[in-house]
């Protein structure tokens, strides 16, 4: 399945650029996670709360960070296993600024999935998948917000994950706006 | 004879059980004391085992134990091959590996099973599967039908050097001489794809160890107990009499029910010796999508040499047949598949080479048409493509191919499925496809009905197929009739039944034999304890050889009711008369006896018996045919297709069948619209949808379309009767037809249908969604 | 399991009083709890239609329903139709026009059409079949089983 998109961020290329290299910040951003750590050089060990329509349970896995090209872009690798299934993915993020203390953050990737996830997840996969995304990139707007807001403040920022029934509404929400998009839409 | 109740359409005598929820299945066994099993599968299609953990699972209260491969020690072994080509077979590449009970290092194909959960309950079972955790190594999957023979691709089985599973070419005539003489000689590609049987009932077994009485029971749902039963005493050290396999009530076969030994039927038997507790486990829906065996995978490269007339000269045919992980059902499909890749057509030059590959997906064995619709498939696509390019009508290139009445019986040349030669032993093809012609009134719809429509816009179009079926296959099967005390039967054979309607049907045949009523008979079928040889149910053979088997011995009961009747009645047999139970003399009303009566006879408590009889009015005979019986037909249909949202409405569906004698024309008529059912969901809903993970990812009934009674239409069955020369019933099997030609007819009538579309169908299922694409030419 | 559940239903007319453990499917409750294994589970996903029973009359898949939501609710099963001895029109009209093969199926299709028989007294083939369009069938194609309806149809009336 391929995965890809971009989304402007309010910050410059640098800001952004630590924003994405913060383990707290990936893992408020993730919705459903419930642990990263840095174990290595550029490995980060994470476990996840999946939810995909009747699949849910827990992920564990390797995010490896390579191929880092400060501060333009960067290749991820994921390799994770649970209860539901199975995941791996690669993906490449490029960030390019846009002046003005914008940076738009592009990104490509492929993910292959497997067990139950595959079997009986698969019709729901790309809208959630979207969805998720979304959700993320809304808390890492919130979240370049909020360290902007601490940095002025001289405080210590602090990061709202968003709830696990917050982040299922908004998957569901998504899903009906995805279903209603293409009954309007003209394309066949 | 008089009393005539074969071919009648009795009412089953099964059926009240069964429409009042009194029918045991194997999912309603319920033992004191029993345990439940889960099994923890695999995700991966292919992968090493590093290691597997088992201490959370073992930890939840209420299991009663986990196992793996390691726990089972020497009593792990693989399945039995099932039906390897002999030996002496010449210039057969065969490589047999087969399916094993728990995976030890390296999973094949997704859903393969790594260990098994035992506890009190299935919840709790189900729970602990969750805890299982195993480490695997993925390794790439082996899922592309023609690369995975190129050199270096990964293997799915190390100790080959490639992923060829066999290897045969069949050769009839000289194709090469025959192509020189072709005024056309056209060339095409197939692509066949997988489909389940998805019988509503999934798979079961129950077994129960008894230490005091070293007797073990099985409840099986399964078309051939017997083998299980003799399969299960070989692996476990136990005699035959130490087993008994019950199938019980099977809620659908069609194929896979068949596969021996499924990994849960090796399984199950060692926990129960081992836990000294009755096991059950009965398969889940999903599980049914990843562990129950498939079929209908193909990619083939035919060529057909014709004459301008549309003669059919010679057939050349390179087919790549799916195996899946394993191979124990040998190459009974692929030769199905030859067999039936001349159609019911008089070729004369066939050229065909067969190559079987190993891919990391689940086992392939039969499903209903077993390799039969493939053939069937190519031959009429590349008669429908020739047609064009000759620019000849469709119906007379076909009566101009037909093999002739007077050319029967009719040698191939080529091998079977059972190693033997290819005999068509009768038929009479161009009455059955004249009246499928008549019926659907071709000549009314070319000429009005589908001017007319496509004039309002609407796409119909017309598909008639006709095809030929080999059916009744040996080796043997056995049967048991009885005359008990009570002036009751009682019958016995070895063919499981799965809605066949055998407790019918067969007792029709001692029905009319001994002249009782069908309700005063009582058949087992599937008791491994009431009958000891036998096969199964497959190939559509039920009616044929157990059918025989079971005439053979109901009229030995005769003989010998009318034998010992003589004696008692001291009249000489010819005149005497049985009828309603009771044997006469004729012209003599009062002078008779009951069945009852004579069967106690017959079984003195003093006196003797005399040398060269045996006691009581029972019989147990085998019939085993030298060749099957080949049964054949035509289908024809018209439907409608919308090219905007790619539904499609079957307006008429025409059958034609020619199975021989019917036993039971409701029988038939069910057999054929059940089969039509599968073949439209073969045709345009059913496709299992694995990605280059060897995933599957349509493994729900939501996602698995099965055909509903929206997307049926009426089906009008016509018979035609030409019976089989080398049996006494005179029948040949009828449970496969109804699926075999409908993809074929399918893409007919939708080329039909869409002449501007300049389709041109090679591949099957389709679906709306590939129809879409095919029309409008987009890429995949 | 601790956590227990204390479950009072009728089903075809008996109450019944008993302990259940929560989640317990009313399928599975029906089947392995009462031991009425008329009802059959064919997909556990609610697609198939072989587990369907008449709760307070209307027809619902067991299998998507946990045994405490039918507390004090009535059920009735395939048992509750008729008897061997005794067969209910609708069973009777199944039996004479072969509308059961392997007979899985069966019994949620009669469950479905009771209902909706006695609401349409006199249907047409298209009407039947998009009644039981929800109901799985792989052995009989569907089309005796409304032959079988427009039988009953009759007798019923």
């Amino acid at each position: 399945m391929k995965v890809e998109g971009e989304h402007l961020f309010n910050g410059n290329q640098q800001q952004v650029w630590d924003l994405f290299r913060d383990t707290e910040v990936m893992a408020a951003a993730l919705p459903g996670t419930k642990k990263m750590e840095l174990v290595g050089e550029n490995t980060y060990e994470a476990v996840m709360n999946v939810r995909v329509g009747p699949v849910a349970g827990e992920f564990s896995g390797q995010l490896v960070i390579s191929n880092e090209d400060h501060p333009n872009s960067y290749t991820m690798t994921v390799d994770g296993r649970g209860k539901p299934g199975f995941l791996k993915g690669v993906g490449d993020v490029v960030l390019t600024n846009q002046g003005a203390n914008q940076t738009l953050m592009g990104y490509t990737g492929e993910v292959q999935i497997g067990g139950k996830l595959a079997a009986v997840g698969q019709r729901l996969i790309d809208t959630v998948a979207k969805s998720i995304i979304n959700q993320a990139f809304e808390t890492l707007d919130n979240a370049l917000e909020e360290r902007g807001k601490a940095e002025a403040e001289g405080r210590k920022a602090d990061y709202q994950q968003s709830s696990e029934g917050d982040y299922a509404a908004t998957v569901a929400k998504d899903l009906i706006k995805n279903v209603l998009k293409r009954k309007d839409s003209e394309e066949s | 004879m008089t009393y005539k109740v074969i071919g009648k359409r009795v009412r089953r005598v099964e059926d009240p059980r069964l429409l009042t929820g009194g029918a045991l299945f194997v999912g309603d066994v319920n033992l004191p004391d029993m345990l439940h099993a889960a099994f923890v599968r695999s995700d991966y299609a292919h992968a090493k085992i590093i290691s597997i953990d088992t201490s959370s699972a073992k930890e939840i209260p209420g299991v009663v134990g986990v196992y793996t491969a390691e726990d089972m020690g020497e009593a792990w072994e693989p399945g039995p091959p099932l039906v390897s080509p002999p030996p002496s077979l010449e210039g057969v590449t065969f490589n047999s590996c087969r399916q094993v009970p728990l995976v030890k290092d390296k999973v094949k194909h997704a859903g393969e099973i790594i260990a098994v959960v035992v506890a009190e309950s299935r919840y709790i079972a189900e729970d602990a599967v969750e805890e299982v955790y195993v480490d695997y190594e993925p390794l790439p999957a082996v899922t592309d039908l023609e690369k995975c023979l190129e050199p270096g691709h990964t293997l799915v089985h190390d100790e080959l050097d490639s992923n060829l599973a066999a290897h045969l070419v069949q050769n009839k005539g000289d194709y090469e001489a025959a192509k020189k003489e072709a005024d056309l000689v056209i060339k095409r590609k197939f692509k066949l794809d997988r489909g389940a049987a998805a019988a509503m009932e999934n798979r079961g077994i129950v077994v129960d160890w008894d230490q005091k009485n070293q007797h073990l029971m099985v409840w099986d749902a399964t078309q051939s107990p017997i083998p299980i039963r003799n399969g299960l005493a070989g692996r476990l050290g136990l005699r035959t009499h130490q087993v008994r396999v019950v199938a019980p009530f099977v809620g659908g076969g069609f194929g896979p029910k068949i596969m021996m030994f499924y990994a849960e039927e090796m399984v199950l038997p060692w926990l129960t010796m081992k836990l000294n507790r009755p096991v059950k486990w009965i398969e889940d829906r999903k599980e049914n999508f990843y562990a129950t065996t498939q079929e209908r995978e193909q990619v083939q490269e035919v060529e057909m040499a014709l004459s301008k007339e549309g003669r059919i000269l010679g057939i050349r045919q390179n087919i790549i047949h799916d195996t899946g992980a394993y191979d124990p059902y040998g190459l009974t499909i692929p030769l199905n598949t030859q067999s039936h890749s001349m159609g019911p057509y008089d070729i004369k030059n066939y050229s065909s080479e067969l190559s079987v590959v190993f891919t990391n997906k689940i086992i392939t064995t039969p499903v209903r048409g077993a390799g039969r619709p493939q053939g069937i498939y190519i031959v009429e696509r590349m008669l429908d493509i020739a047609c064009r390019e000759l620019e000849l009508d469709s119906r007379d290139v076909r009566r101009l191919n037909f093999i002739k009445p007077d050319q029967f019986p009719y040698d191939h040349e080529i091998i079977d499925q059972a190693f033997t030669n290819l005999v068509f032993d009768s038929g009479n093809y161009q009455p059955a496809y004249d009246k499928a012609i008549e019926k659907i009134e071709y000549d009314k719809f070319i000429n009005e009905d589908q001017p007319r429509l496509r004039a309002e816009g609407k796409y119909v179009g017309i598909g008639v197929v006709p095809f030929i079926e080999t059916t009744g296959v040996g080796p043997y099967e056995g049967a048991r009739v009885a005359i008990e005390p009570s002036g009751k039967i009682s019958a016995a054979t070895g063919v499981g039944t799965q809605g066949q309607s055998h407790m019918t049907s067969f007792a029709q045949i001692i029905a009319e034999q001994l002249s009782v009523e069908v309700e005063d008979i009582s058949l087992v079928s599937g008791d491994t304890a009431e009958i000891h040889w036998g096969t199964g149910t497959f190939a559509s053979r039920g009616a044929v050889v157990a059918g025989n088997a079971v005439l053979a011995a109901a009229s030995d009961v005769r003989k010998k009711v009318l034998k010992l009747a003589s004696k008692i009645l001291e009249t000489p047999e010819d005149e005497l008369e049985l009828e309603g139970g009771q044997v006469r003399v004729a012209d003599i009303p009062d002078k008779s006896i009951s069945l009852g009566e004579l069967a106690v006879l017959a079984n003195p408590f003093r006196g003797a018996v005399e040398p060269g009889t045996e006691p009581g009015l029972e019989s147990t005979k085998y019939f085993g045919p030298a060749y099957g019986a080949t049964a054949f037909g035509v289908h024809g249909m018209i439907l409608e297709v919308d090219p905007e949202t790619m539904m499609i409405k079957i307006h008429k569906y025409v059958t034609v069948e020619d199975c021989g004698t019917m036993l039971n024309p409701l029988v038939v008529e069910g057999q054929i619209h059940g089969g039509v059912s599968m073949g439209i969901g073969n045709a345009y809903y059913e496709k299992l949808h694995f990605d280059e993970n060897g995933q599957l990812q349509n493994a729900s009934l939501a996602d698995y379309l099965i055909v509903g009674a929206t997307e049926m239409p009426h089906i009008e069955v016509y018979h035609q009767n030409t019976p089989a020369p080398n049996n006494k019933l005179g029948t040949k099997g009828v449970g496969e037809a109804g699926a075999i030609p409908v993809p074929a007819a399918f893409a007919q009538a939708l080329e039909n249908a869409l002449p501007n579309y300049d389709l041109e169908i090679t591949e099957t299922p389709l679906s709306p969604n590939r129809l879409f694409e095919l029309l409008y030419r987009q890429e995949d | 399991m601790d956590n227990t559940y204390e479950l009072n239903v009728t089903v075809n007319g008996t109450s019944y009083q008993e302990t259940v453990d929560p989640r317990t499917l009313l399928s599975d409750f029906l089947r392995d709890g009462l031991g009425l294994t008329g009802t059959h589970v064919g997909c556990e996903h609610g697609v198939c239609g072989a587990c369907t029973v008449l709760l307070n009359g209307e027809p619902v898949r067991s299998c998507l329903i946990f045994a405490p939501q039918v507390q004090g609710q009535e059920i009735m099963t395939v048992e509750g139709l008729g008897t061997v001895d005794d067969m209910h029109p609708l069973q009777e009209a199944f039996r004479e026009a072969h509308a059961l093969q392997c007979g899985f199926c069966t019994p949620g299709i009669l469950t479905t059409l009771l209902p909706w028989l006695e609401e349409n007294p006199n249907p047409t083939e298209d009407e039947i079949r998009e009644a039981i369009s929800g109901n799985l069938c792989r052995c009989t194609g569907y089309q005796h089983i409304i032959d079988a309806v427009k039988l009953a149809a009759e007798q019923m009336n």
